[in-house]
């Protein structure tokens, strides 16, 4: 009994021995401030490498501001995340920092007053110049660019090296190669139709590359009514020779099976953007992927590369913690650790603060850039690029033909203008 | 009685109640889901889904031709099951078990698995056995893609069907059907002139529920084939869903043609019903 009591007397000298020296030691410390913010990212394939760089963060804001930053981190797939970010910003639940879509979402997102001026923040100062035009709006920067593009279609250096194939510049040279491909009974295009968005990229890149070279007074025409598809009809050119020249089954493949079948070289080319080179790399480390503009007519100019930004970050103007916002924004970009990130997520620098080796297929494209061979990415609404997917996928299953789509593409851009204008 | 079923009062017209109202009242505007202002435009949306918008119109005409397929035959196959597992004795726990089965899963998962099925394992069937009439694009193919969807919708929903006419064959008194077969009816005549008219009631509730559910069909479309190839398979909720969330983020017009649905829902089974109680009062 005796042992019993002195023990637990004992451990209640400890206990509060303990809650002293605790006690002092908070003491010689100020409270730190509590901040938490919301980010919304539509990068759930990247949710590892971006919660770690939030905790580099969160120790640093603490070490320097005393700032305790808790980081709500939500990631929904990309597919519903602009839906769900729709809803958030109007129920008046914005996200602290959100992504958005640079050349889709800036004008709608902007107009409704949901854009955070960041003309005056740091990192607008490092951000090269081609890329800072694309997210500047209205005269104001309004997001920061996360993933920009220089993209065509990707080719497999391998079956073209080992045939003697260059990537070709023309149509009539495309078709020789396809010719040749086929000799060797291999398939020339890799088709993967499933997601409409896939399909869509063939019209993007020819559409681009005939609209710069022949047509650049396209998209105004027809944001002012006066235009149509039936001028570019010349489009469709390239569009049928990679249809006739494609794998089977094409809705049955989407862009997971479809970087497994072209990782395993089941066709020599695939209208894909670089941004599948992990999932690529992932069935096929040692695979060597070649990015090419894609030849859309027979004047060799016109194949061009496609620059774009496409997912950006952007701060709530309801935001309580703008101070935070903005300084885990600046942090994206910051000197020490920015290259390692864009490094790690396989992007393209987009600012003098990226120092790191890129990837060779980046740098092949980059190499059409620097050549002039390159077309800033052009601003239709988001409306024809969805009818677009569609109509692709309806003239591949001859549910439509080309007047269908050059027919239901007009009446969609007109639609999203009356849209708009109200 | 008002205190008992208020909690659930109180649920359902928070979250059902209130949100069809501001459907009803966004489908008189021009809003885009995102603007904080919008204007009212009256029947505006409405005149135009029913007039100038071919696609809409066609995935209403494709919604139909698929509740009629699925109501005819979610329910004659639902009662061939039942009738089946019924006559079994000691395996009828079993096989209303496994039929049963395929409605506990989400449409979703299910619509995977039969997307593997359809890609990948058919045509590897095809291809080493003598049945090569299985290798087409069931998916790819508009022609074939609307019965792939049927055969996973039907897979999925025709065991709880099955449960309903199970609970009302096992209501149809054995008398009568004695008193039939000695009679001198044989077991057809018996199951069209018995077993039929007493189970009709069960009849008239799967019907409504066919109807009901097939109009508002998504979760099969939207995993087999997302109404796809382009919009071959698009049914209506599917391009309700388009239009709020795709396109021009029209949410208003969105609205009205969700309300448009709602009406047509709401008038057919409302007609089927009201037919088929005149049916079942004359038995």
């Amino acid at each position: 009994m005796k042992k019993v009591l002195s023990l637990t007397f004992g451990l209640l000298i400890i206990v509060f021995m303990l809650t002293v020296i605790t006690g002092f030691d908070r003491k010689t410390q100020a409270p730190a401030r509590q901040a938490e913010l919301k980010v919304f990212m539509s990068f759930p394939r990247f949710r590892d490498q971006f919660e770690r760089y939030f905790n580099q963060f969160k120790a640093k804001e603490k070490a320097e501001k005393n700032i305790d930053v808790t980081i709500k981190l939500e990631m929904p797939n990309p597919d519903q995340a602009g839906q769900i970010l729709r809803a958030r910003l109007a129920s008046n639940d914005a996200p602290d920092l959100f992504t958005l879509h640079a050349i889709a979402d800036i004008p709608t997102f902007y107009k409704a007053g949901y854009l955070t001026d960041l003309s005056n923040q740091p990192f607008v100062g490092a951000l090269f110049g081609n890329v800072k035009e694309i997210v500047t709006y209205d005269g104001k920067v309004v997001a920061l660019p996360l993933e920009s593009l220089a993209w065509g279609y990707l080719y497999n250096k391998k079956i073209f090296s080992d045939l003697g194939l260059t990537p070709p510049q023309t149509l009539d040279e495309m078709k020789a190669v396809v010719n040749k491909l086929k000799a060797k009974k291999i398939t020339p295009f890799e088709l993967s139709f499933q997601e409409s968005w896939i399909p869509q990229l063939m019209m993007a890149l020819s559409l681009g590359g005939i609209v710069t070279s022949e047509h650049p007074d396209f998209v105004d025409k027809m944001n002012k009514g006066k235009g149509s598809y039936k001028e570019v009809e010349s489009v469709f050119n390239i569009i049928d020779l990679i249809m006739q020249n494609g794998t089977d089954k094409p809705f049955e493949v989407g862009s997971a099976a479809g970087s497994a079948d072209f990782a395993n070289g089941k066709a020599a080319m695939w209208v894909q953007g670089p941004w599948m080179a992990e999932s690529i790399l992932k069935v096929n480390p040692g695979m060597k992927i070649g990015v090419a503009p894609l030849p859309v007519s027979n004047d060799p100019e016109a194949a061009m590369i496609n620059l774009a930004v496409s997912t950006s970050l952007a701060v709530s103007p309801t935001s309580k913690n703008k101070e935070v916002a903005f300084d885990l924004l600046n942090y994206i970009l910051d000197k020490k650790v920015s290259s390692a990130l864009f490094q790690e997520l396989k992007f393209n620098p987009v600012a003098s603060v990226h120092k790191y080796k890129s990837y060779p297929w980046v740098d092949e494209a980059m190499a059409y850039v620097s050549k002039g061979k390159a077309y800033k990415d052009l601003s239709l609404p988001q409306a024809v690029t969805d009818e677009t997917a569609k109509m692709l996928q309806s003239y591949y299953a001859k549910q439509a033909t080309k007047d269908d789509i050059i027919k239901a593409l007009d009446k969609a851009w007109a639609d999203s203008i009356k849209a708009s204008s109200n | 009685m008002l205190a008992f079923v208020f909690p659930a009062l109180l649920f359902y017209s928070v979250f059902m109640l209130a949100p069809a109202i501001g459907g009803i009242w966004y489908s008189l505007t021009d809003w885009n889901g995102l603007n904080p202002s919008y204007k009212l435009v009256g029947f505006a949306n409405y005149i135009e889904a029913l007039t100038d918008d071919p696609i809409y119109l066609k995935s209403v005409f494709f919604t139909l031709k698929y509740v009629m397929f699925m109501v005819v035959l979610q329910n004659a196959f639902a009662l061939l099951l039942a009738v089946l597992v019924e006559s079994r004795r000691r395996s009828k726990v079993w096989f209303r078990t496994i039929f049963m089965m395929p409605n506990m899963m989400s449409m979703i998962i299910g619509g995977f698995m039969w997307m593997f099925i359809f890609t990948k394992v058919l045509p590897y069937i095809a291809n080493h056995t003598i049945l090569h009439f299985l290798d087409r694009s069931w998916i790819g193919d508009p022609g074939y893609s609307f019965y792939a969807i049927l055969i996973v919708a039907l897979w999925g929903g025709v065991g709880y069907l099955m449960i309903i006419y199970i609970a009302a064959l096992q209501g149809v008194p054995q008398n009568l059907k004695e008193a039939a077969a000695i009679d001198g009816a044989n077991k057809i005549q018996t199951f069209w002139r018995v077993t039929l008219p007493m189970i009709l009631p069960a009849v008239t509730i799967g019907i409504f529920v066919t109807l009901n559910s097939s109009f508002k069909v998504f979760d099969v479309v939207y995993a087999l084939t997302g109404g796809g190839p382009g919009r071959a398979t698009q049914v209506i909720a599917l391009n309700i869903l388009e239009e709020a969330f795709y396109r021009n983020n029209r949410y208003g017009y969105a609205s009205a043609k969700a309300m448009i649905l709602f009406v047509i829902v709401c008038l057919i089974t409302l007609v089927q019903l009201r037919l088929m109680k005149i049916r079942e009062v004359e038995v």
